[in-house]
């Protein structure tokens, strides 16, 4: 009948607008965001030798351990935070789960050429050439030797990023003061606490498996994570972006049904009272 | 009879008259509630030593909420724009407002290549300000100013200033 | 003696039910369009209601603000969450509401005497609706808040003499501040609402006094003709708000993100304008008008304040002696050109202005102003028509 008409030319009309101004503009505005690449297939270096975890032990003290904790053997490093600073501009990271973020491919590259894998020509680790492929191959197998298995979003976090990043309304502060981070990177790193609102999924990938393939110029480094330890990560930011998820979903549910009923009742009254009218 | 009716409606009319005049004078005070604090209005004014900036380097103040960049220019820089060129004893100076033309984001100094370069889509600045590249659609903006010996004030509008717009 | 007799003697309750909803008739003839200016009203009680909750933990304040709307009330205030989630769809969706309201009343020809005080209040109160949510979109201080705020501010320093000064003294400050936000927190919280309930209270009494217009734009013997606003109209209303409630809902917990921009969740930064920046979808088509005349820009400025202020003329530009648009094909034409020409012109306002967009958009804006320019002359056609026909004038 004649109402159901009308409401059916306003859904049209209303559905049109919205698929024109949401997913249609963002399209035209954001683009396409590149696909990530977890193989990091443009780096040359070939990870072929089985390494020793013992011999990558000792590597690591007398090769990492200068700037490098490893809280997972109670590794101390040998030069404290505020030095690190002031020498790097930025607090180098606990080495304990690296090997179970990062992939090995990226981290065999980096150790080689830190400034190339993160496409970043500042980078502050310096090139480990006076390691041989063996000797590398041995580091990463006694990293891997030592890395938690099963790692959270929350760690990958806090490993990965926190060194540089604040997580406010998780009270995280970054472990390298603002003053060094600018002038490092050359501004201080965003706040990650809504990132998991204000950006989408795809962005976010693309973002962090490459920084530069949407932000060309960004000092952010690449850094080498794994596709797991990617989802992980952005699983957490938005968890934390938006922690009344579920409960939005079950009250939703639970209100639909209380107004559909609601629906009923008064179609049942309306069609009582306006059957007295000629 | 007609006296007393003229007399009370001219009474009407005055008391009338003199709620407008309260009126527009409480009015008059909303409206100046609205205007800028006393502490805003002094950083209309700012005023910098132009010595401080060593030749070829940038520094960037604030002047009304917008960043102002002031290069002390090099021989080697590009430097034939008379119109944007401030000449002072301790050299030439290009002073603009470091707000694209384009879309108003904050172009980046690179010293290596004498440009401004916006990270937002790519426009490019000489050390004149002129754009050179991408879609800017005009140099940057020269604030009003007035030099004072090596002091540069900006915010006046001085000699040097009206000769840049003439 | 019973409480309502009670009640009765002191505030003559029987008597005041009796003529505002009992005796009161309303058309029969009228389809649910006629709803939504009780929904508009519901509408605006919700969202009283939830900024007043929001309003209990909001901080006007430009270093506290983007933490107490995202950090306080959304994650620590127990359904904080729901009161900013129905504020902000609501906001939106009582835009959808107006837009259709409105479009009701030009395709019945509402606005037509002796309605023009109904058209004229309502006019108004679109502009007030339209000021509370630019004021309040700054409140959150996001980037889209800052630079929304920024950008259409700019606009006024067009205006020739005044405009520069004007701009300083609208914002207190040489950018969008803390001045700016705290002043727009004091007219979005207290002044606009107050006007806009003094409007509706005018355009509510505007409605009783001329009565409902209805489908065929006739005049019509309420007695014989017209059924009571309550119980019979008002169990209908009740039908319909459940319904609008029920998509209201839906979207409050499971599609929000059209009315809650992503861009605004991160804090406003003066010295970073985000790559797009858009006002809300209800503001799109005016953008798009601005923006439509790129060759000019003062040009398209007259435009975007035309484009806004033109529909307030409809009862003059449009003299017609029939009513209602279902009876007037040529109108109808122009109408639905109207409509289609506004959704394309709220789409494009999204868009990037360059290409191919640029001069739909140049197309579009015209077609706009056409269709204010085509009433007038539909009008003297259908004039020439009607003369010597039987009278149907409301």
């Amino acid at each position: 009948m004649k109402e159901i008409k009308i409401l059916f030319i306003i859904a049209i009309i209303v559905l049109i607008g919205y698929w024109g101004i949401e997913p249609f503009a963002h399209h035209e505005m954001y683009g396409n965001i590149p696909e990530p690449d977890f193989k990091y297939s443009d780096l040359k270096y070939k990870l072929n030798i089985q390494g020793n975890p013992q011999e990558g032990e000792s590597l690591f003290k007398q090769n990492c351990q200068s700037c490098h904790s490893l809280n997972a053997k109670n590794l101390k490093a040998l030069m404290d935070k505020d030095t690190a600073q002031n020498a790097f501009n930025v607090v180098p990271p606990d080495l304990s789960n690296i090997a179970a973020i990062v992939d090995h491919h990226f981290l065999f590259n980096f150790l080689k050429n830190p400034q190339e894998a993160t496409k970043n020509p500042k980078f502050a680790m310096p090139p480990m050439s006076q390691l041989s492929d063996k000797q590398i191959a041995d580091i990463i197998a006694f990293l891997s030797s030592v890395a938690k298995k099963d790692i959270s979003g929350a760690e990958v976090i806090k490993d990965g990023c926190t060194r540089c990043h604040s997580i406010k309304y998780k009270k995280i502060t970054a472990f390298t003061k603002e003053n060094y981070l600018k002038k490092y990177l050359g501004k201080v790193p965003p706040d990650l606490s809504l990132k998991g609102r204000s950006k989408d999924k795809e962005y976010l990938e693309a973002f962090i498996n490459n920084p530069q393939s949407v932000l060309p110029g960004t000092s952010m480094p690449r850094l080498g994570l794994t596709e797991e330890s990617t989802q992980k990560a952005i699983k957490y930011l938005e968890d934390i972006a938006d922690p009344h998820k579920e409960e939005r979903n079950k009250i939703g549910f639970w209100v639909i049904v209380y107004m559909l009923i609601g629906v009923v009742l008064t179609y049942a009254w309306k069609k009582k009272v306006w059957k007295s009218v000629k | 009879m007609d006296e007393k009716i003229s007399r009370r409606d001219f009474l009407l009319y005055a008391i009338g008259g003199w709620a407008a005049v309260g009126a527009g004078a409480t009015l008059y005070a909303m409206y100046k509630t609205w205007e800028p604090l006393p502490e805003v209005k002094a950083a209309g004014v700012v005023e910098f030593d132009l010595s401080l900036v060593q030749p070829g380097e940038v520094r960037v103040i604030e002047w009304r909420r917008k960043p102002v960049f002031i290069l002390r220019r090099t021989p080697d820089m590009k430097s034939d724009c008379p119109k944007r060129t401030i000449k002072t004893k301790l050299g030439e100076f290009t002073v603009v407002i470091g707000i694209c033309t384009h879309l108003g984001c904050i172009p980046n100094w690179e010293p290596e290549n004498h440009i401004w370069h916006c990270p937002c889509h790519g426009g490019k600045y000489n050390a004149c300000g002129i754009n050179i590249f991408g879609p800017p659609p005009r140099p940057l903006e020269i604030p009003p100013f007035k030099l004072k010996g090596n002091i540069i004030v900006l915010g006046e509008e001085g000699p040097e200033y009206k000769a840049m717009k003439a | 003696m019973r409480f309502i007799d009670w009640l009765d003697e002191r505030l003559a309750i029987r008597k005041i039910i009796k003529i505002t909803l009992i005796d009161y008739k309303v058309p029969k003839n009228i389809n649910f369009l006629w709803s939504f200016g009780m929904l508009l009203v519901l509408m605006f009680a919700i969202l009283f209601i939830s900024g007043l909750f929001l309003l209990m933990y909001y901080k006007p304040d430009s270093k506290l603000a983007f933490d107490s709307v995202n950090k306080t009330i959304m994650m620590d205030v127990s359904f904080g969450w729901l009161f900013r989630h129905v504020h902000a769809v609501g906001a939106s969706i009582v835009f959808l509401l107006l837009y259709i309201h409105i479009a009701r009343g030009i395709f019945y020809g509402s606005y037509k005497a002796p309605r023009e005080v109904v058209w004229l209040t309502g006019y108004i109160l679109f502009i007030l609706f339209s000021a509370t949510a630019f004021t309040g979109y700054l409140l959150p201080w996001g980037q889209m808040s800052y630079w929304a705020a920024q950008t259409i501010t700019t606009l006024f320093e067009k205006i020739p003499f005044i405009g520069p000064d004007l701009v300083i003294w609208i914002r207190g400050d040489y950018a969008v501040a803390d001045s700016t936000l705290t002043r727009f927190f004091a007219l979005h919280v207290v002044f606009l609402p107050v006007l806009i309930m003094i409007f509706m209270g005018l355009h509510l009494y505007a409605v009783r006094v001329v009565g409902s217009n209805n489908e065929d734009g006739k005049k019509i013997d309420k007695e014989k003709e017209g059924v009571p606003f309550w119980p019979v109209f008002m169990s209908k209303e009740f039908f319909v708000m459940t319904v609008f409630l029920t998509f209201f809902f839906y979207l409050v917990f499971f599609k929000f993100d059209f009315a809650m921009d992503k861009i605004n969740f991160e804090p406003a930064n003066p010295l970073q304008t985000p790559t797009h920046i858009y006002p809300e979808w209800y503001f799109l088509a005016y953008y798009e008008v601005l923006r439509g005349f790129f060759f000019s820009q003062n040009l398209g400025l007259i435009a975007f304040a035309l484009s806004m202020v033109l529909i307030a003329f409809l009862p003059w530009l449009d003299k017609s002696p029939i009513v209602s648009g279902k009876y007037r094909p040529l109108f109808k034409v122009a109408f639905w050109v109207f409509v289609i020409d506004f959704l394309v012109l709220t789409i494009l306002g999204k868009l990037p202005p360059t290409g191919i967009y640029a001069w739909i958009g140049l197309f579009a804006s015209l077609v706009y102003f056409g269709f204010f320019i085509s009433l007038p002359i539909i009008a003297r056609i259908e004039k020439k028509k009607f003369r010597g026909t039987t009278d149907e004038r409301n």
